[in-house]
């Protein structure tokens, strides 16, 4: 019996990469092509809720492999009955390029055909169609997505309506799907701050080897780390296998933001300031980020979590009560449910690490931290027994004290951590997502892309 | 039953009170690495907090919590004012209604940038 573990395949045992870095090649497989402007998708009020451009980047960068391209019927329907892919690997979302009738009018394309996808009016990537296929009904699409009370009892509470981000992101797909490959011809360029923390998975897997990393940890982060967070990291980072992990890889989930949020440039930052603080420090930490725009759909956001982080080399996970959740739809414990014991009528009879072509990453289920000044220290929830005492990092007392531009104590945030936060604040006149912010986000997008004459 | 409501203080905030009586007053939290007030009105006054604002509610402690960003701004510049933690300040507060109103319709996209 071996005690080590070993960093794990990538999900569907090989990397996807779909990134041709050969210009001329690049330009020879555009040339001529019928070309599609991206467009981000709106909900009904005319409110950027995604940019299929980042499922593109997350695709063709291997983040989620094997995922190729955007999905035939086939696929899309047995994701929702079982949430494999036609390869028998399991994956939760339908991933699709959707575009309007009268753009499929204006394009022009049948199947054998390929297109020329723009961001910001440069080539970026081409898409070679194997199927087009129309969603009859995107509502009935998105609540098959996400679940129903009735048809997964185990963890659905209530049914999902438009206070859902991911829900109403399904439910503003357009009708035509053109499923097939993406590959990326003419490479972006992130914009700072994303450019130093950009690590897909062949690179950051690499850096873990140069590292000498056996074990890495993920924290999942779609904010700025107080406190609880980076105690959460710190403790959490104590399982690992005869020792404890040699590394903590902080991802950040980098998309469309909700009023409140703070900004990602703030987020990623932030992390980093706990690195070259020391806190955590930076031998053993590193901070990366993927883009997607998330669903928020706690057990099934936790699955392509794991994808994720299992194709960046990651051997353990850290999951949270409530994670990846919004409102009340799911019980709190459901990811809880998926990697503990399973979801049977989301496909999984069993952990969703022991059914075949599942999940070869670790759940690590750690709770909550808090300050109580009777042990006199940051105590976790499982152990300190003073619960009339213990002084809680409660999010929205946080958020509060931010509001008001009162420094917080070093008990909350680090005072590095909170500069970051002024910094960005400074820029973008609030410390949070305002609506100015998110519209300008989505045009501004994270990319810059070089110049590509085809 | 009297409601009360917290003011966070941080050290630019302290240095104002050097020298006052409320300087005893402070209140510790997070093992002393937080100081606040904890100022307590009657139902009366809360009621006339309540009404003001309307995103103010009493959480399970007693406490009024998620008003406006500008109340407890001038909230503590009455306290600062006034050196009193009695009924003064939240006068003081309701006398500038209007004012609080203004910025707090605008917190959703400007909040002042503290200086460091
Ligand atoms: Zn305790």
């Amino acid at each position: 019996m071996s005690l080590v573990i070993e960093t794990p395949p990538p999900h569907g045992g090989r990397l996807e990469e779909r990134v041709v870095r050969d210009r001329e090649l690049g330009r020879k497989l555009a040339k001529g092509c019928p070309v599609f402007d991206i467009k981000p998708t709106l909900d009904e009020n005319g409110v950027p809720v995604r940019n299929v451009y980042r499922e593109i980047m997350s695709i063709c960068y291997g983040f989620f492999s094997p995922v190729e391209g955007s999905m035939k019927k086939a696929e899309v329907d047995r994701i929702l009955k079982e949430r494999r892919l036609l390869n028998d690997w399991v994956f939760p979302y339908p991933l699709v390029f959707d575009i309007t009738e009268e753009d499929l009018k204006n394009l022009g394309v049948t199947v054998g055909d390929r297109v020329l996808l723009r961001i910001k009016g440069k080539p970026f990537a081409v898409l070679d169609i194997d199927e087009i296929w129309r969603i009859e009904n995107t509502e009935e699409l998105a609540t098959k997505t996400f679940g129903t009370p009735e048809d997964n009892p185990e963890v659905v509470k209530e049914p999902f309506d438009k206070k859902m981000p991911g829900w109403v992101i399904y439910k503003s797909l357009n009708p035509v799907v053109l499923a097939g490959k993406f590959r990326i011809i003419n490479e972006p360029t992130f914009l700072p701050p994303f450019d130093k923390y950009w690590f897909p998975p062949r690179k950051s897997r690499e850096e873990y080897a140069r590292r000498e990393w056996r074990t890495v940890i993920n924290h999942q982060t779609r904010n700025v780390p107080h406190i609880g967070h980076e105690f959460l990291m710190k403790n959490a980072a104590y399982m690992g296998d005869s020792e404890p992990c040699h590394g903590i890889q902080v991802n950040a989930i980098i998309g469309v933001k909700r009023p409140g949020d703070y900004p990602d440039e703030a987020i990623i930052e932030g992390h980093q300031a706990v690195n070259e603080g020391g806190y955590i420090k930076p031998e053993r930490h590193l901070v990366t980020f993927t883009l997607w725009d998330m669903r928020y759909g706690n057990p099934l956001e936790s699955m392509l979590h794991g994808i994720i982080r299992q194709n960046m080399g990651c051997t353990h996970h850290m999951f949270g009560r409530d994670h990846a959740a919004v409102g009340e739809y799911y019980d709190m414990w459901s990811t809880q449910i998926l990697w503990g014991k399973g979801i049977p009528s989301f496909g999984f009879p069993a952990p969703i690490t022991d059914v075949p072509y599942g999940l070869k990453i670790r759940p690590q289920n750690m709770a909550e931290f808090w300050y109580c000044p009777v042990c006199n220290e940051i105590a976790y929830s499982g152990c300190c027994g003073h619960d009339k005492e213990k002084e809680k990092f409660s999010g929205s007392f946080v958020r509060g004290m931010v509001a008001e531009g009162v420094f917080p104590p070093k008990v909350i945030f680090r005072p590095e951590v909170y500069k970051v936060i002024v910094k960005w604040w400074k820029e973008f006149d609030y410390p949070f997502c305002n609506p100015k912010y998110v519209k300008e986000k989505e045009e501004r997008l994270e990319v810059d892309l070089p110049d590509m004459d085809i | 039953m009297a409601k009360s409501i917290a003011v966070l203080l941080d050290d630019k905030r302290l240095g104002e009170m050097k020298g006052s009586e409320l300087e005893n007053k402070v209140q510790m939290m997070f093992g002393g690495q937080l100081t606040c007030f904890i100022l307590e009105m009657d139902d009366d006054k809360a009621k006339q907090v309540m009404d003001a604002f309307h995103t103010a509610r009493v959480d399970s402690r007693g406490f009024i919590t998620d008003v406006p960003i500008a109340f407890n701004r001038v909230l503590f510049e009455e306290i600062a004012k006034t050196k009193s933690l009695g009924a003064e300040p939240i006068d003081g507060v309701m006398a500038r209604v209007s004012e609080i109103q203004e910025f707090a319709a605008k917190e959703g996209e400007y909040l002042p940038v503290p200086e460091l």
